[in-house]
């Protein structure tokens, strides 16, 4: 037992020497979670606001000006142009000077008194369907509310008192993120990115790296075992992937203000177990990997884009494809992801999160033990 | 160390074999190595030198055959095996970030050396081998001499009997070949049993005792005297201003069983009765009168050239 921990010291020693001997890659780990964090924050926020506008008034009577008032009030339109033909928003599209079009048609004054429906014309660039889809939801609020209170001015003209009139008002209330604010809810899915791509990426090239230098021969004829090995190098990458949480949770919390309403303890042993499970992932990639390309390329392909993908992230998993979704359960992020934000933005516990941290634990424990007996088959052939 | 005693086996392996896809680099091989020799094992690139060597320090598995390493099987006892060999692999194989002492030191400590003698020998390794005043470089930074004496170092650490160099000196420079071989003969005096694969044929005269590898079989081993005494008649060198013009007047002559250039001379292997002196300057005489004749003693190059030419038609690709 002690000759086994004094060799997975001295490979945990070597492993340090390596990194700090190493500037890019010790740049990389260190820095890279700071630089995405900021990059995601600010410039890969979902919400939408300021969306370019361009009016055609082919009307140009009060009541289409207090219309097209109604939209540069809100702060989702942005009024940038006005235009006199239709050809003029296929310009502004093409350009991407504009992202929507409110065209009135000549007679909408006139219809509005007459107190019929008039009609105006919404156009949105669909190009980038996020925002388009909101767009859409927005201007159909937007003409609800101005129908509302024409309504209201028209009885008020025709001497009419609507108060007595029932109506049904929704009253609806966002929970645990009321701005709807997207970096508050990405952060805590982005720690688990972060971990796998520090994590992952790094041990998947480690035991290639033992076998590219030759010391793989050297280590098989010391009576190290594979498992010593591995945890050895396990040890030190844990610590640098917990220094990288860290960070980036005091970075969330401090600058972007995201609540942590739960208990730490939770997040701390969910992280721990996603590391591992990482970790662990990497080794196996390390394991079977001929070369130090291939483990790199592996490691994208296996850890990164699925836990950017399909781990709920970026995209909701009930609104991917069924299949996506079974698929996603393989990949370890999509569990740590319900746990970061269980944790932070719903004040979850061990009674809501003990089924993904059970799931990760079990992941972890059979990635190391598979990547040991892997390694193991593969020397000696 | 541990049973040293001379005589007893170091290396005992029968029927070793094996195959990479449909090449088969060892075939059916036996070897026997005393404890305290200093075995070579010669032979040509892809002869299976490395093949074998790697089987004997556990590193790869056999298809075929057993071996054993001071009594303990190679395969099933690897754990009675490790802790008393020391495997010096053909390419450099330390970490080249890490500095001389830290190499010594990392492959020490994996290997359960304590720590009073991790620091005491690797003192002593690196102060008998000249590389003290290097102990805190990178590896990456030594010249190709002092990779192979750190490697060498590295194998050392653990005090191991058994030595298994796999062309250690290939790729450096002739002095430090010679200073390579000045520690391995220290070795061989401490009672460590090596064994040596090396493609050089002049580094065989420092072995107890030789094997002759070709595509994976052992075609001649024993002392090098032994294989020397397999070279029947004498060796001469002839020395003559046109030296082209006179092989091909030797090779003519009753009683030369053979002829080579060698630099400006001709060797030529003698198997005739009459003095060769004689018969040689009788036989060129008139034609150049610069020639000399003069015996010469045989050396491993004329063995292997020799035994090449009379090899079975098999085993008739032998070069040095």
């Amino acid at each position: 037992m002690k000759a086994s921990l004094t060799r997975i010291g001295a490979v945990t020693n070597k492993e340090f020497k390596h990194l700090l001997r190493d500037v890019r890659t010790l740049a990389a780990v260190v820095l890279l979670p700071v630089i995405q964090l900021l990059l995601f924050a600010y410039a890969i926020s979902f919400d939408v606001d300021n969306v370019p506008t361009m009016v055609i008034d082919y009307d140009k009577t009060p009541a289409s000006s207090e219309y097209v008032r109604a939209y540069d009030a809100s702060s989702f339109f942005k009024v940038v142009a006005h235009g006199d033909t239709l050809n003029q928003v296929d310009t502004a599209f093409d350009a991407n000077t504009a992202r929507v079009a409110v065209v009135i048609p000549a007679g909408f004054g006139e219809t509005i008194a007459a107190g019929d429906k008039a009609q105006v014309a919404v156009l949105i660039d669909g190009s980038e369907p996020n925002s388009a889809k909101i767009s859409q939801a927005y201007s159909v609020a937007l003409n609800q509310l101005y129908d509302q209170s024409m309504t209201k001015s028209w009885a008020a003209s025709q001497g009419l008192d609507l108060s007595g009139i029932g109506a049904l008002e929704p009253r609806v209330r966002t929970w645990y993120n009321p701005e709807r604010n997207s970096t508050i809810f990405l952060i805590p899915g982005l720690m688990a990115v972060i971990i796998a791509i520090v994590t992952v990426q790094q041990t998947a090239v480690t035991l290639v790296r033992e076998r590219a230098l030759g010391t793989e021969e050297q280590l098989l004829v010391s009576p190290m075992r594979r498992t010593e090995l591995m945890v050895g190098k396990l040890l030190p990458w844990t610590l640098i992937a917990f220094i990288d949480v860290v960070m980036v949770i005091l970075l969330g919390m401090a600058v972007f203000g995201v609540p942590l309403r739960g208990t730490p303890l939770v997040l701390a042993l969910g992280s721990a177990l996603f590391v591992f499970a990482s970790l662990g992932m990497g080794l196996l990639i390390s394991a079977v990997a001929p070369s130090a390309e291939t483990a790199n390329i592996m490691a994208l392909m296996i850890a990164f884009l699925p836990s950017f993908l399909l781990s709920g992230l970026a995209f909701p998993l009930d609104q991917i494809p069924v299949v996506l979704q079974w698929f996603s359960g393989i990949f370890p992020a999509r569990y740590m992801v319900t746990i970061s934000r269980g944790v932070f933005l719903k004040g979850s516990g061990f009674a809501e999160l003990w089924p993904e941290l059970l799931t990760l634990a079990g992941y972890a424990l059979v990635m190391v033990l598979v990547a040991a007996r892997l390694y193991g088959r593969k020397a000696r052939a | 160390m541990q049973s040293t005693s001379p005589g007893t086996s170091a290396i005992s392996a029968r029927g070793l074999h094996k195959s990479f896809g449909t090449t088969e680099a060892v075939i059916d091989l036996d070897l026997d190595v005393a404890t305290g020799a200093v075995y070579g094992l010669l032979g040509p690139d892809g002869a299976g030198k490395s093949t074998l060597i790697r089987m004997i320090a556990t590193v790869l598995t056999p298809d075929a055959g057993a071996a054993e390493v001071f009594g303990h099987s190679v395969t099933d006892q690897r754990g009675k095996v490790t802790p008393r060999i020391g495997y010096m692999s053909q390419r450099f194989s330390m970490y080249p970030d890490l500095s001389v002492a830290e190499n010594l030191e990392f492959f020490a400590t994996v290997r359960g050396v304590s720590r009073a003698d991790r620091n005491s020998r690797a003192k002593s390794l690196l102060e008998s081998m000249g590389l003290a005043e290097f102990a805190n470089r990178q590896a990456q930074h030594l010249s190709g001499g002092m990779k192979q004496k750190l490697m060498l170092a590295s194998t050392l650490m653990h005090s191991p009997d058994l030595l298994l160099l796999d062309e250690p000196t290939t790729g450096v420079d002739p002095v430090s070949r010679r200073e390579f071989w000045r520690i391995l003969a220290g070795l061989h005096r401490e009672g460590r049993t090596v064994l040596v694969a090396t493609p050089y044929m002049d580094e065989a005269e420092r072995c107890t005792h030789i094997a002759f590898l070709d595509r994976g079989r052992i075609r001649q081993s024993g002392t090098p005297e032994q294989i020397k005494a397999q070279v029947p008649g004498r060796l001469l060198e002839v020395a003559s201003a046109e030296p082209r013009r006179t092989l091909a007047a030797v090779v003519a002559l009753p009683g030369v069983d053979s002829a080579h250039l060698f630099g400006d001379l001709v060797r030529v292997l003698w198997t005739g009765a009459a003095d060769p002196i004689e018969a040689l300057t009788a036989g060129l005489g008139g034609t150049d009168a610069s020639l000399t004749v003069r015996t010469a003693n045989i050396d491993m190059e004329t063995v292997f050239a020799y035994l090449a030419e009379n090899a079975p038609a098999d085993a008739a690709a032998v070069s040095s």
